[in-house]
């Protein structure tokens, strides 16, 4: 192992370790509230929706069908968060040379990742005790999918980071732009009850296509909206990573700076 | 030996770009030696020593560096949320001494006489506190050259005795690139000066020598 890669790696594992440290211990009980939070979004809509309205989306069971739609959006949107602020959040260690503004995104989104699968696997758990099947029909396509979500959130959070350190404004444009993405990539609202041609307008969202993509690998019987694509995710993820690497490279110093 | 190979810096302002802080600066800066940067306020000297650091980056020209350079003493490296503990196993990690945690936190803690509050935030910290939680932070590693801003300012001047005679130690095995404004601290611990006059360096030899240059730039 070369000298650089290993410094790299030991920076990656040092910035890990201290924003594993940031997320879970940062104030009373972070650690329970990374759990409470997708949590209670689905006790919430399912209440609602399995309750009062129906049993089934799609031919799919309507409590799996918003756990599994939760937990992979709550990935995409929390890796990209996360990414997004990690620069900001890690000033202080740009005096150390070895440390550079891509090594703190990176070390979110691994963990996010990391945390993410906790908390899934917590939450599918406490859903079996309600008779449901949590394990996949098709676990790979689930895992391509959930990867690509993944990626893509690296990707968004990369390309955002960037944005809103060159031009301030920016924040408040991409806090308006993630909270429409919760209703409109069919995470509580299904993509097949919306008409044409609203729906192809939708599906240029690349979270939409991944959303149905881990629905489908987990009910093997389940309608997906026509046009979803594993394609067009990827295509975004690495659009985005690189992009995000891109601009990275060029304002690097611009971001380590005040 | 940092090779120093005709730098120009500017900063970026709100009315596009500043004036040049550095114009062509060609130096080559041996290890062994002590240097201290002299020069009026403004002259680039934190600038200067900030891109030998490598935490920012010229305009023009190129900076090697053919050894092992500490990060600027005295200057961040320090994130206020975590506690003195928390952040001194950061920097133990991010310089490869992972494997001996141990005895690196013991050092520190113990330099920086902070006790208890090692293992408070270091946004509860006073700034003489914070400054030796700094300052053991870069004694705790093995660099050919150290670079330092202002550092031996730090802390009451009982902790500034210990300091300075953990400092002449430490330089009396690798190398130092140091700014202050004190005459008297520079001539304790330098042999050679730089001095930054409207955006070049000079390079003497002798720190008196420089200092004598130095007056003659602003009587």
């Amino acid at each position: 192992m070369t000298s650089a890669l290993r410094n790299t790696l030991t920076v990656w594992y040092a910035l890990i370790l201290r924003e594993a440290l940031d997320r879970l211990f940062d104030m009373r009980g972070a650690w329970f509230w990374l759990l409470a939070e997708p949590a209670m979004h689905i006790l919430f809509m399912s209440f609602i929706r399995v309750v009062i309205r129906m049993r089934t989306v799609a031919n799919a069971d309507a409590l799996m069908w918003i756990v599994v739609g939760m937990l992979a959006f709550f990935l995409f949107r929390r890796t990209a968060v996360q990414v997004t602020h990690a620069v900001d959040s890690n000033r202080a260690f740009f005096a150390f040379r070895q440390v550079q503004p891509f090594d703190p995104a990176l070390a979110r989104a691994v963990l996010e990742a990391f945390l993410m699968a906790i908390v899934a696997i917590i939450i599918l758990v406490a859903t079996s005790f309600f008779d449901r099947q949590i394990i996949p029909d098709d676990p790979l396509l689930v895992l391509a999918a959930v990867l690509g979500l993944w990626l893509f959130g690296l990707g968004y959070g990369l390309v955002a980071s960037v944005l809103q350190n060159l031009i301030p404004e920016m924040k408040h444009v991409l806090k308006i732009l993630m909270m429409p993405l919760y209703l409109i990539s069919g995470v509580i609202i299904p993509l097949s009850s919306i008409p044409q041609p609203y729906l192809s307008w939708l599906m240029y969202n690349p979270i939409a296509h991944a959303l149905e993509l881990v629905r489908l690998g987990y009910f093997e019987h389940y309608h997906t909206v026509p046009g979803v694509s594993m394609g067009y995710v990827y295509a975004w993820s690495v659009a985005s990573i690189c992009l995000g690497l891109l601009l990275y490279r060029r304002f690097a110093i611009q971001l380590t700076m005040r | 030996m940092i090779e120093i190979n005709n730098v120009y810096k500017r900063y970026k302002t709100k009315l596009g770009p500043g004036p040049w802080v550095l114009r062509g600066i060609t130096l080559t800066i041996p290890s062994k030696v002590n240097v201290g940067l002299i020069g009026v306020n403004g002259a680039g000297k934190s600038t200067l020593l900030r891109l030998i650091g490598g935490i920012d980056h010229p305009n023009m020209g190129s900076i090697k560096r053919h050894c092992r350079l500490s990060w600027p003493m005295g200057h961040g490296g320090v994130e206020p949320d975590l506690t003195g503990r928390q952040n001194a196993k950061f920097v133990c990690r991010v310089h490869g001494f992972g494997h001996d945690l141990r005895d690196r936190l013991a050092f520190i803690q113990d330099f920086s006489e902070l006790g208890k509050a090692f293992d408070d935030p270091v946004r509860t910290y006073s700034s003489g506190m914070r400054s030796r939680l700094q300052f053991a932070l870069s004694l705790a590693f093995d660099f050919d050259i150290y670079i330092s801003d202002e550092v031996t300012a730090a802390g009451d001047a009982r902790f500034r005795n210990k300091a300075a005679q953990a400092f002449k130690d430490m330089i009396h095995r690798a190398g130092l690139i140091m700014v202050a404004h004190n005459e008297s601290t520079l001539k304790q611990f330098c042999q050679a000066g730089i001095l930054l006059h409207n955006g070049q360096a000079h390079w003497f030899d002798a720190i008196d020598d420089a200092l004598t240059a130095y007056k003659d730039t602003y009587s």
